[in-house]
């Protein structure tokens, strides 16, 4: 690891203008990423703002149109919550899922939207539900908000504050773990929303997809057998040592069979 | 890793290669380029820095042109260091054609990674190679003509209308072009540097 | 008297709180004065020439002490590191063995290779040095592929070994084997590879070297399985340190599975430089530097055939195996696919005629050596893959094709056709009752139900046979090792009646403190609680030869037996002068000397503390003290054998394997401990599972990149991948020690790739994929395998 200076802010405010000064800052949350990174000394950033004593971004409020989730807040406070268990228990779901008890105690679902990994699973849930980035700055629509690999809509400095995600009334998500690392190889996150059916694929592409084929045939019967043919072009997935295009291509299709079946 | 790929794009050949020759056009479209200075000949010279996700790091490089066949073609090489990172090299051969008043542009490309981004970045190499390829080209498109892309498997597969579905947000379009080179070699040495988290 | 445990309780293990409260004590753990640390600048490299290297900026950054390079250690004559075992080829010539400096001279050879070693105040600073190094390197072609890597044409990785090729050696009688291949009924063909592992021990490997200028003594504390070994490779091979002047530590160790048997460059520079610049040098290798540099496992690639008869008896067996040799050879490399897995290659069978051929091979990775099991995995995988193809092929149980072939119990002791005479064993009640633990006979209605519901289901067996308890000197000094194999141990027994016991044995998480105790309490009557076992200073324990092929109880078990014995002995001798007796007439019973026929006796505790306050003390007969001394050399290997049957589930829709079930059951000999036995047939088994569905070092071909260098990539077996394992024990004791006891450590790991194999290939079967899988059989080969067109 580098040499950086580290600033704790206690408000949004403060944060924003300590990254904003910084010559190379960099904003962190839980640090699941960026500490690995720094320590095999990938990246140099001239200071580090952690955003873990600025306690507005933590919690959960749920009503009736769904759930809003500080940036801050931990998956493993999403997962055990009963509010979001009971709005939409497919996202509470999906955070108990993530990476491992370790993580899950540390990552935050700011950290994990901001960051966009390829592979990381959130962002399959703000697809697939039509969630909304908050940030210091403004409201983004998921879909607008994730651009392509590790890349998003924010802007140098602006700050996600929270994320809501309308209630669905069904949802689902399927994981296929990378055998090592246990991101999502292939994960997808099925829900039938107010506007109709809406598929997001994590972790087989550069970034979170949608399938409209597949939500096509939902959008005629909601069943599992409606998107068992449909059958996603492997070109432009992601290949590694563990799957192959094709392979995750096909995995594609099982899982989001798989998750219509679980939405019921 | 290999690439390769075909591009029509709307200006004379002539026009064509002198942009590929032309660091200062190459400086503008390879991503995060600071410097790209020519040393000798056919030899540039590349101070990049690159962002992808956590990982910024600044890479240089030296570029080499050989196989040089004015206006037809040339291979183009390089390699880089990032220091405690390792290193990444490739080359592209590259084409071109005359097809009315258009130019078809040819590639085969391929760039390697070493070091420690090789052992920890494994999974992420082919996909930051496709992206920085797409903004390279898309960036070198803008400059040299009006782009249309003619032949691509991917994307023949991707948007036919007999294919059942399609990866269909505006990223995933984007990342399905992931053909195009590189007119820079730095920019393969440098695709491979991102493969980083 | 309180807490004394019998050998065969389940007792729990002493160093266990130490390891739970984290209270172990690690090398990194050591606080040195003055210490400085070092950081070694890898090779990103798999094979280039070192044009020129620059280390002015390092030398003057902050808080550096010394930089070196392979120039350096050159220039003081720092000998390279040595390869024990001479291994010679068809034609009786050594294997060919290339020089391995500590520090790369001119030439790297592989992804990890050291190139400079920078010494610096804190750890930080050293790295911060090392990335100011300019290396100008000049990259050359690599091979990898050990397919190719004896190929004409294939890129040289020592000038001085010739087509790679490090020696081409064989066993068995050629001509007996070709003439059953001749009369054969029926042939069965298999290629197999036998993937290469990382073994990720949980400490990496660490360094602590001290030098006492007052003295000249130089101390390294160290992760080793062996710290004798590692003192007298360094003395008499590498630093031509006088053994005496050179003491070795290895505290508590976290784990090895051999990866710490070997001596390697980090170590031996730490040694070496603290001497140069009079400073303690600390160094503890990151992850990265562990998958990129402790020694890997496996890797072969082998053809070969078995012939049968009609009945189905094994009459030939003929193996052609390349086994990957890494860049250099590290300490044992050329054993583990020539003694350790050419001689095991008759499994459990009798078939009359092997002839194994084995060329080792150099490429541009990572050293490979031991890695638990250590060839005899690779002969088990083998051997147990070809029977059940067999079987397969003709039409028989596998179960019941094994049975045929058996050595049978009367036929002990038995001489194989590959050197080895198997002791003692009983191997059809073993299969029996796996096969009734399993319930054998059940599987194919669970098949079946399977089926209905999508799955793929199969079955699979594995009989192995090892041999360990290394080694009898003698037979292993003919084979071309480099140091004898007894143990050594040491009872010391203290006034008030406690007593240390000192053993050559090494622990880094077998439970010696405790299965060592256990004997001690069991032969001497000594509570546990009275037992301290010490190991791992060479300045404290006699001279040992540590710990690795599954030799601790067996070896120096017994050693602690002879040194034990050697205590009744003398405690009879003092117990008859106490009580006025015959010594003849004294007996030992539960920690009390008795004359025999009365009820006069004498506590152990009491004729020690007459030993060390001998005022009425037979002086003229016995001197005083009581601490006793022991050596043993085993006369022959110790064979544990054992069948493991698995069952697995394929999700043909993904290729996920899903173990449902797993069944062990082991001939270890005696039992000290059930529990210590378990664990360590538990661990083994999750490293066969391992192997089998999830690990492989990644090269890429054309670079000699380690892609698999992280836990994103290398995938280590979880407590979810694993079902709760079903074990069993059949014993026949061991006939030639004094425990009747086999060894544990190895054998889960020997016999679980291929009774996953096999399972996996039956459930393949299903579909015709059953000859299209190779470990490890990931989720994506077994869908590929189905759907191959």
């Amino acid at each position: 690891m580098y040499d950086f200076a580290y600033h704790k802010p206690k408000s949004v405010a403060d944060a924003a203008a300590a990254v904003k000064k910084a010559s190379d800052g960099k904003l962190m949350s839980g640090g699941m990423t960026l500490i690995p990174t720094l320590k095999q000394r990938l990246a140099h950033p001239s200071d580090v703002v952690d955003l873990a004593g600025v306690s507005d971004l933590v919690g959960i409020k749920v009503d009736a149109t769904g759930v809003t989730i500080g940036a801050m807040t931990k998956h493993a406070d999403v997962a055990s919550s009963a509010d979001v268990a009971r709005a939409i228990p497919a996202l509470a779901a999906l955070a108990g899922g993530i990476g491992d008890r370790q993580v899950r105690n540390r990552g935050t679902i700011g950290g994990s939207v901001a960051n966009n990994d390829p592979a990381a699973d959130y962002p399959a849930a703000l697809v697939a539900l039509g969630a909304t980035v908050t940030t210091n700055e403004r409201k983004i629509a998921a879909e607008d908000f994730f651009k392509g690999m590790f890349e998003t809509a924010l802007k140098d400095g602006e700050i996600v504050t929270s994320v809501s995600f309308p209630t669905a009334t069904k949802a689902a998500y399927m994981k296929f773990p990378n055998p090592a690392s246990r991101y999502a190889m292939v994960g997808v996150f099925v829900a039938q929303t107010a506007s109709g059916p809406r598929v997001a694929v994590t972790g087989a592409g550069p970034a979170v997809f949608r399938v409209k084929a597949m939500e096509e045939a939902l959008a005629k019967s909601w069943s599992a057998d409606a998107v068992a043919n449909v059958k996603v072009p492997a070109e432009g997935l992601n290949s590694d040592i563990h799957a192959s295009a094709e392979y995750r291509a096909h995995l594609v299709t099982v899982m989001a069979k798989r998750a219509v079946a679980a939405a019921g | 890793m290999e690439f390769k790929g075909e591009y029509r794009i709307a200006a004379p050949q002539q026009k064509v290669w002198e942009a590929l020759n032309d660091p200062v056009i190459l400086q503008a479209c390879i991503p995060g380029c600071e410097t790209l200075e020519k040393t000798a000949d056919n030899e540039l010279k590349a101070q990049v820095r690159m962002r992808i996700g956590p990982v910024s790091a600044k890479f240089g490089g030296k570029v080499t042109l050989s196989d040089i066949d004015a206006p037809n073609g040339y291979r183009i090489s390089g390699e880089g260091q990032g220091g405690p990172a390792g290193f990444a090299k490739g080359g592209a051969v590259v084409t071109l054609r005359t097809d009315g008043a258009e130019t078809i542009l040819n590639y085969v490309a391929d760039a390697q990674v070493g070091g420690k981004i090789a052992q920890v970045g494994a999974r992420l190499i082919d996909g930051t190679a496709k992206k920085l390829a797409d903004e390279f080209f898309g960036k070198f498109a803008e400059v040299v003509g009006t782009p249309e892309v003619v032949e691509q498997s991917s994307v023949a597969a991707a948007t036919s209308a007999s294919a059942p579905s399609v990866p269909p947000t505006d990223f995933a379009k984007r990342g399905l072009q992931h053909w195009m080179v590189i007119g820079a070699g730095a920019l393969i040495l440098i695709v491979a540097w991102l493969s980083m988290r | 008297m309180s807490n004394v445990s019998k050998i065969g309780d389940r007792v729990h293990r002493k160093e266990d709180r130490r390891f739970l409260t984290g209270t172990g004590r690690y090398v990194d753990d050591l606080q040195l004065s003055r210490c400085t640390h070092a950081h070694f600048l890898r090779s990103p490299h798999a094979h280039a020439r070192i044009k020129g290297i620059d280390t002015s900026k390092a030398a003057a950054s902050a808080g550096v002490v010394a930089v070196f390079t392979g120039k350096d250690t050159a220039d003081a004559k720092v000998g390279g590191l040595i390869c024990g075992w001479v291994v010679k080829d068809k034609h009786g010539v050594p294997h060919k063995a290339p020089g391995h400096p500590a520090i790369a001279l001119d030439t790297v050879r592989h992804v990890g290779d050291t190139v400079a070693m920078v010494i610096a105040d804190t750890a930080a600073n050293a790295r911060d040095a090392a990335d100011k190094i300019e290396v100008d390197y000049e990259v050359l072609p690599a091979i990898v592929d050990l397919t190719k890597a004896l190929s004409a044409g294939a890129p040289q990785v020592h000038s001085d070994v010739p087509g790679n090729l490090c020696y081409d050696w064989e066993l068995g009688d050629k001509a007996a084997v070709d003439a059953a291949f001749a009369k054969a009924a029926h042939v069965t063909k298999i290629d197999v590879v036998n993937n290469r592992l990382i073994p990720n021990a949980m400490e990496p490997r660490a360094a602590a070297a001290e030098y006492d200028r007052g003295t000249g003594n130089y101390t390294l504390h160290t992760t080793s399985q062996n710290p004798h070994v590692t003192r007298l490779v360094l003395s008499a091979f590498v630093l031509g340190i006088p053994e005496h002047k050179l003491r070795v530590i290895a505290p508590d160790v976290g784990g090895g599975f051999g990866s710490k048997i070997f001596i390697y460059a980090e170590e031996t520079l730490c040694v070496w430089a603290a001497g140069k610049v009079g400073r303690s040098i600390k160094w503890t290798a990151d992850r990265s530097e562990s998958f990129m540099t402790d020694a890997h496992g496996r890797d072969h690639v082998t053809h070969a055939e078995i012939a049968m008869d009609k009945d189905g008896k094994f009459t030939g067996f003929r193996i052609d195996t390349i086994a990957n040799m890494g860049a250099y050879l590290s300490t044992f490399a050329t054993a583990v696919p020539t003694y350790l897995y050419g001689t095991l290659l008759a499994g459990q069978y009798t078939t009359p005629a092997i002839h194994v051929n084995v060329r080792a091979a150099f490429t541009h990775t990572t050293p490979v050596d031991a890695y638990r099991g250590a060839g005899r995995p690779e002969a088990t995988y083998l051997v147990e893959s070809i029977v059940s193809k067999a079987a397969r092929e003709i039409g028989v149980d596998p179960a019941e094709l094994r049975k045929r072939n058996f050595i049978a119990p009367t036929a002990f002791p038995y001489q194989t056709p590959v050197a080895l005479t198997y002791d003692s064993g009983n191997y059809v009640p073993i299969i029996d009752e796996a096969m009734k633990l399993s319930d054998y006979a059940g599987f194919g209605a669970r098949q079946s139900a399977a089926k209905a519901k999508g799955k793929l289901r199969g079955i699979g067996i594995s009989s192995y046979i090892e041999a360990c308890g290394l080694a009898p000197s003698a037979v292993v000094g003919s084979l071309g090792a480099g140091v004898g194999q007894w143990e050594s141990a040491q009872l010391r027994f203290n006034p008030t009646g406690n007593v240390q016991v000192l053993t050559g044995s090494h622990s880094h998480g077998q439970g010696h403190e405790t299965t060592f105790a256990q004997i001690v309490s069991d032969k001497l009557g000594v509570p546990m609680d009275q037992i301290e076992v010490v190991h791992g200073d060479t300045s404290q324990v006699p001279f040992g030869m540590g710990t690795y092929g599954s030799r601790s109880l067996a070896v120096g078990g017994s050693a602690i037996m002879k040194a034990a014995d050697k205590i009744i002995a003398k405690g009879k001798k003092i117990a008859a002068h106490l009580m006025e007796a015959a010594e003849a007439d004294i007996v030992f019973e539960n920690g009390t000397f008795k004359v025999s026929g009365t009820d006069k006796n004498v506590p152990l505790a009491q004729a020690v503390f007459a030993a060390y306050v001998p005022h009425n003390y037979p002086i003229d007969k016995v001197e005083p003290g009581m601490d006793e001394n022991a050596f043993y050399d085993p006369s022959n290997f110790t064979y544990p054998s054992g069948t493991q049957i698995c069952e697995v589930e394929i999700d043909p829709d993904t290729g996920v394997v899903e173990i449902v079930h797993f069944v062990a059951v082991d001939d270890f000999g005696n039992i000290v401990n059930p529990m210590v036995v378990e664990g360590q047939v538990h661990g083994g088994i999750a490293q066969g599972v391992g192997q089998a569905l999830m690990e492989a070092a990644a090269y890429d071909n054309a670079t000699g990149q380690l892609l698999s260098g992280s836990y994103m990539d290398y995938t280590m077996p979880r407590a979810d991948d694993l079902p709760s394992f079903t074990l069993g024990y059949k014993t026949t004791p061991c006939p030639h020690n004094p425990l009747g006891v086999k060894g544990c450590g190895e054998a889960g790991a020997i016999a679980a790739p291929a009774a996953v194999m096999n399972a996996v290939r039956d459930a393949l079967a299903q579909v015709g994929a059953q000859d299209r899988i190779e470990m490890p059989a990931t989720p994506q080969r077994v869908w590929a395998a189905i759907n191959a067109r």
